[in-house]
């Protein structure tokens, strides 16, 4: 693996998350590709707490922590606020969980992005309202046990797409990472970084508490994601250009399921109707890859 | 230099005086006036600053905090549902101590729309931590709004200058505007004692555990009295440099009177009247104006109060399962105060209903006539109405 | 009016902002399972006879460390160049790789780093240990003999090796043909382990005498006089003149001594002299027919060497035996029975018996059997059970009071005969004898035992020494230990090769050398099983950045005052050099 920033960490040890937090992860490849002219919104989140509460930070950036629903909102301020300053080179990235981008966050999300906001919008996902306790968001999986899907409940509605949700804005970068694909992520933040105008990266962060599997498999299962095209790494621009940037070679979903306790419920049935949608999912985007090639 | 203003350009003819760098709000009835030509200056460059067209009330707070945070001058304004929506960030703002200013027409909360004045808006967010000012005429919003900015910074709490909607938004008055060199040698550029800095990183507004959060608690209440004291002072300044003041109260007539009459907002300016003509016939009748609600001006309010037998405040807003908010406030701060007079609490002009000259007068003599106040609130002018769900 | 507010007298602000970072957080509080850096044994180093430390030589090789490289195999095998060439390689039978897509090429790339040894003339620095006293005998020169010496005199003695034939390299020199080892290779070699201090006394043979009774100057004799003389058929007419000892032949190619061979040459035997003799026959002009009794997949000989033999046209009769040898006009008529399989022996090979009154003859101008070897002499054989007898797994050795131990080995005790059981009988002999001396008979086993690469026969030099070898965990890792993601699918390297049409015009080495870059690319496929390459995978997915380099380019550490015991950097290992175990509860390191 050559990466020549390996050394450059924004960010310390001691912070209180999970043994073998995705999130974490995630955090570390961002700002790794980031640096530290960087501004970072958090609202609620795993990581309002992760962070370290008062008086501690485990960031070495400046950190503005804010409600729920409000990150695509404050950094639209925080934005507005540097350029009248006359400081257009400082980063302002608003890092938010599933919650605060897909459900809560939602309008602010979209509001800042219809107004086309310079700053960079990061959802670290991992796939249901940890922070409160496993709750299911419109991000949690087809299939997965939450505390609010319990038992036959579980969910059975598809995972909600934000990524093309943002596309549909025309934003000008989005894109899609994996804590398993480090190289990836900090490619696409860096792109992301020299770009002006909305832009948004949806990283997938594996949740060993919430997804009941031991906390060494972070890595694996978000590794496994990508194979399976449950969660394709791909890039779009200015809503039109896809860019697929991994094509698996035919892995199955069955392990991937099998692997963690919030899906051990299901049935073969079950895991054979998800690897249609699965996919039925991966053929439209690559059609979708496929007809902007056409047009553009 | 005098022009004719609405209240809403009064508002925005100083939040461009003072030099406000960004400005997010979104539009609600009747409050647009204010941010439409405040939308104009910064697309003529008037004035120059960012403006934030936001997507809702909650967004448009939500931004303002964020750019606060980044160390400048910030100003919303916005109106009864858009305020409720607001609640939220009301509660941030003056826990993270930014100096926003905030200009809020008092409309009435739906159901059902009604658009015209009401205070209950902005009581109803009395406990969120912001000063809070009701005003009365076009002037003082000028004013206010200015004052307003170095209130604000000075104690790092968010300011909320309320107007009452159309009676004070869309009417036209005389107005004097003062000229930028004068407002800036009162009004500096903001300072601020922290803000997001990349030289000097740290993490703002994160968990604050018991053994804490009490402690940054009491600190907001410091600085609400500071806010008091540093009023009082801003306003000696501001008359020096500018050659009027308002008062965070103001006493017409209240040293001999029996019957004290209080009021806020623009029902103070007619009530000014209704005493002038009851003086007249002789009747020993008083007038206390409440300006600044937030902090509540206890020590003046007992002050000022004490020669009467007898006092009568006007609401325009209610608290249910309680009374009118002024009232309460009143009492609460003479309850302690042995020897008081007995509160009388009126509730009139809910809704933008009209409260002329004879409802104040009617108050009066309600009051003068009566022994003892019967309840809490009592409401005034209440019409006779058919077609209620389960009427007969 | 209160007092005026200055901004000295303003009250301080107390909001929530950070003024400490969560470095005070001792986050490995909450640990249970602590991850260690721990290497294990790759399977190739344990599958190596002479217990090379594979893994690690294909590390240093990637990274273009030829020279650490070809010393690490020089710790346990000082035949790098020869090896190369001719061993059997069952490292890449058990090389993990081969699950993934193709096992990497360590016989070539031992050959390219020998070759590039040579070509630079690198210098050994690998330290002898402080002299000893004791002075050792070996007899023979052959690779057995050879490595006892090397590994004797890096051990500190004096070694002192006879050869009966006037140069050294035993059948390296006299059974190889030159179109598998040239005779520079060899010659380096020999001369490498001369320079490092081993006395080679050509032309001098050994009798029993040399020790028996009396004074002898010498400590220890080691046998490794090799099986010299070659099996007989058994058959009536083996002993015609003209029929030929395949051995023989080879020597006598040598020395020079063979002309060109008309008509059809008949090999009978199936193991690599008996093919090196048809390979061989075939360069001097004759048509070769391989005659063995069992079916190629059962012949001992390396499967390339006959694929090559068949593509340089030697004709293979499976399932035939010779019965009688008749001489005709100056030919032979070889009458050949026929054999059927009628089971499978222990090491799956088949059982033949003959088929019966299935016969033929054939006519043919040269006769060679090459069915096996024995011992020269009946004294070269280690007795039987005896006292003070102490059978170890590459050698025998029998220690009397008032003698000089003596110790067989090489293809005097080994199942298998390659060179690299020859190395790994020299250098156990070696170290046993070293044991011996300093720790006495019944410390040789158990000190052997700790030197084990895994739980084979092999072992390692540098463990013996102390050497960071020493430090490793015997167990073998598996490719099922392995996290594969991050490998990439990439072919092994072909290694070039004259073609079929020049080979067999001439002895010219068949197998070409390769170059750095082809050398470095096919070493980077090694997954390096059990070894740290410092790819940083823990650095880089330790969420608590709690893995930290040392400056030992060898090492990473992990901070226990943060770590958590999570486990991702043991999973992430692609290569299982680290393992998690339970967090002991009064650990105070």
């Amino acid at each position: 693996m050559q990466l020549d920033n390996l050394n450059r960490e924004h960010m310390c040890s001691g912070h209180v998350g999970c043994p073998g937090c995705g999130a974490a992860l995630a955090m570390r490849f961002l700002l790794k590709a980031l640096g530290n002219k960087t501004i970072m919104i958090i609202p609620a989140c795993c990581w309002s707490i992760i962070a370290g509460p008062y008086p501690q930070s485990t960031l070495k950036i400046p950190v503005l922590h804010s409600a729920f629903e409000t990150g695509g909102a404050v950094a639209s301020g925080v934005r507005a606020a540097h350029d009248i300053k006359g400081d257009t080179e400082t980063t302002v990235v608003t890092w938010a969980g599933d919650g605060g981008t897909f459900d809560i966050g939602f309008q602010a999300l979209s509001g800042a992005v219809e107004r086309n906001e310079n700053f960079i919008y990061v959802c670290y996902d991992n796939e249901a309202y940890m922070n409160t306790g496993v709750q299911r968001s419109s991000s949690t999986p087809y299939g997965a046990w939450t505390t609010t899907t319990p038992g036959q409940h579980w969910k059975r509605l598809r995972k909600k797409n934000i990524v093309e949700a943002l596309v549909a804005h025309r934003i000008p970068y989005a894109a899609t990472a994996s804590i398993a694909f480090p190289e990836d992520l900090m490619r696409k933040a860096k792109k992301a970084k020299d770009m002006a105008g909305s832009r948004f990266i949806h990283i997938f962060s594996s949740c060993p508490t919430g997804w009941g599997m031991p906390s060494e498999m972070s890595v694996k299962i978000a590794r496994m994601a990508v194979q399976t095209t449950i969660f394709p790494l791909y890039e779009v621009e200015d809503g039109l250009r896809y860019t697929i940037n991994y094509t698996p070679k035919g892995y199955l979903v069955n392990e991937y399921f099998r692997l963690q306790g919030r899906f051990k419920h299901l049935t073969e049935e079950d895991l054979n109707s998800i690897q249609e949608m699965v996919d039925e999912d991966w053929n439209l985007l690559l059609r979708k890859a496929g007809v902007a090639l056409e047009t553009s | 230099m005098r022009h004719v203003l609405e209240g809403s350009h009064a508002v925005s003819e100083a939040v461009r005086l003072a030099r406000t760098q960004v400005i997010s709000a979104y539009p609600i009835t009747p409050q647009t006036h204010i941010v439409e030509q405040l939308s104009e200056y910064c697309a003529n460059g008037t004035l120059d600053a960012r403006f934030l067209r936001v997507e809702s009330e909650h967004s448009a707070l939500a931004a303002l905090i964020g750019a606060a945070s980044s160390g400048v001058r910030t100003f919303t304004a916005t109106s009864s549902q858009g305020l409720a929506l607001m609640h939220e960030l009301l509660h941030w703002a003056s826990g993270a101590r930014l100096p926003i200013v905030m200009a809020q027409v008092n409309r009435a909360m739906a159901p059902g729309w009604n658009i015209w004045a009401d205070q209950t808006d902005s009581l109803a967010q009395r406990d969120t931590g912001w000063v809070q000012f009701y005003c009365e005429n076009g002037q003082e919003v000028l004013d206010t709004t200015i004052q307003a900015f170095r209130l604000a910074e000075w104690v790092n709490l968010p300011v909320m200058v309320n107007l009452d909607a159309f009676f004070l938004s869309h009417t036209y008055e005389p107005v004097d505007v003062p000229d930028q060199k004068s407002v800036d040698s009162f009004l500096p550029p903001y300072k601020p004692r922290f803000q997001l800095d990349l030289a000097n990183p740290c993490a703002f507004n994160q968990l604050a555990p018991p053994n804490i959060y009490m402690e940054m608690r009491h600190n907001i209440q410091m600085a609400m009295d500071e806010a008091f004291t540093f009023f009082e002072q801003m306003e000696e300044e501001f008359d020096t440099i500018l050659g009027r003041r308002h008062g965070s109260v103001e006493a017409i007539r209240c040293d001999d009177a029996e019957v004290i009459l209080i009021t806020s907002g623009t029902v103070t300016s007619t009530s000014r009247q209704v005493v002038a003509n009851l003086r007249e016939k002789g009747e020993k009748v008083g007038l206390l104006k409440i300006k600044l609600f937030r902090p509540f001006p206890v020590n003046l309010l007992r002050e000022l109060t004490k020669p009467a037998s007898k006092i009568a405040v006007i609401d325009r807003n209610f608290s249910f399962g309680a009374s009118g908010i002024f009232a309460q406030e009143v009492k609460a701060a003479l309850c302690n105060f042995p020897g008081h007079p007995p509160v009388y609490g009126y509730v009139a002009g809910l809704g933008g209903r009209d409260i002329t000259t004879e409802v104040i007068e009617d108050i009066y003599w309600l009051t003068k006539n009566s022994t003892a106040p019967e309840n809490e609130s009592s409401w005034v002018g209440l019409r006779e109405v058919d077609h209620a769900v389960g009427q007969s | 009016m209160a007092a005026q507010q200055t901004p000295t007298n303003r009250t301080p602000l107390l909001i929530p902002c950070s003024y400490l970072t969560t470095e005070g957080n001792k986050t490995g509080s909450w640990r249970f399972l602590r991850p260690r850096y721990e290497e294990k044994t790759s399977p190739c180093s344990a599958a190596c006879p002479a217990g090379e430390d594979i893994g690690r030589v294909e590390m240093l090789t990637a990274q273009g460390s030829f020279k650490e490289a070809w010393e690490t195999v020089m710790m346990e095998n000082p035949f790098p160049g020869v090896c190369g060439r001719v061993c059997y390689h069952p490292c890449e039978q058990q090389c993990n790789r081969r699950e993934f897509d193709e096992p990497v090429a360590i016989h070539s790339l031992e050959r390219f780093l020998a070759d590039t040894a040579s070509r630079y003339e690198l210098q050994l620095s690998l330290q002898k240990l402080e002299s000893k006293k004791q002075k050792i005998a070996v007899v023979g020169s052959g690779p057995s003999g050879l490595a006892a010496g090397y590994f004797l005199t890096l051990l500190g003695y004096q070694a002192d090796i006879f050869e009966a034939l006037p140069e050294p390299g035993g059948v390296l020199r006299w059974g190889i043909p030159l179109y598998r080892l040239p005779l520079s290779i060899l010659n380096r070699e020999i001369a490498q382990i001369r320079e490092l201090g081993v006395q080679i006394h050509c032309g001098k043979s050994i009798l029993q005498e040399f020790w028996r009774g009396g004074k002898s100057e010498y400590d220890a004799i080691f046998l490794g006089c090799g099986h010299s003389r070659s099996l007989p058929l058994k058959i009536s007419g083996e002993d015609l003149a003209g029929v030929k000892d395949g051995l023989q032949f080879l020597a006598d190619i040598r020395r020079g001594e063979v002309s060109a061979l008309d008509g059809t040459a008949a090999v009978i035997g199936g193991g690599n002299t008996a093919v090196d003799t048809a390979r061989s026959a075939a360069r001097f002009g004759a048509k070769v027919i391989l005659i063995y009794r069992r079916r190629r997949q059962d012949m001992p000989a390396f499967a390339e060497e006959v694929e090559m033999a068949l593509e340089e046209g030697v004709e293979l009769w499976e399932l035939q035996t010779p019965v009688n040898i008749a001489a005709q006009d100056g030919d032979f008529v070889v009458t050949l029975q026929h054999t059927h399989v009628i089971g499978k022996d222990g090491q799956r090979k088949a059982r033949v018996k003959p088929d019966s009154n299935k016969k033929k003859e054939i006519r043919v101008q040269h006769l060679f059997k090459a069915i096996g070897a024995e011992a020269g002499e009946t004294w070269h054989d280690p007795p039987k059970k005896t006292r003070g007898m102490l059978g170890l797994s590459n050698c025998v050795l029998l220690h009397k009071s008032r003698e000089p131990t003596l110790v067989y080995g090489g293809d005097l005790v080994a199942d298998i005969k390659s060179v690299a059981h020859a190395v790994a009988s020299g250098k156990q002999a070696a170290i046993a004898l070293d044991i011996l001396f300093h720790e006495g008979l019944d410390a040789v086993r158990p000190r052997l035992q700790s030197c084990l690469v895994a739980e084979g026969p092999s072992i390692s030099w540098e463990t013996y020494i102390g050497g960071p070898r020493s430090l490793r965990n015997q167990r073998v890792v598996r490719y099922s230990d392995l996290n594969t993601d991050y490998f990439q699918f990439a072919p092994m390297m072909i290694q070039p090769r004259l073609l079929p049409e020049e080979r067999f015009q001439s002895f010219a080495e068949i197998n070409l050398k390769i170059g750095a870059s082809l050398a470095i690319r096919e070493a980077e496929r090694c997954f390096n099983c059990g070894l740290c390459n410092q790819c940083d995978n823990c650095h880089l997915f330790c969420p608590e950045i709690a893995v930290t380099r040392d400056n030992n380019p060898r090492g990473r550490h992990i901070n226990y005052d943060y770590c958590k015991g999570c486990g991702l950097c043991v999973v992430e290992c692609p290569r299982n050099a680290m393992i998690l175990e339970e967090e002991l509860l009064c650990d105070t390191s």
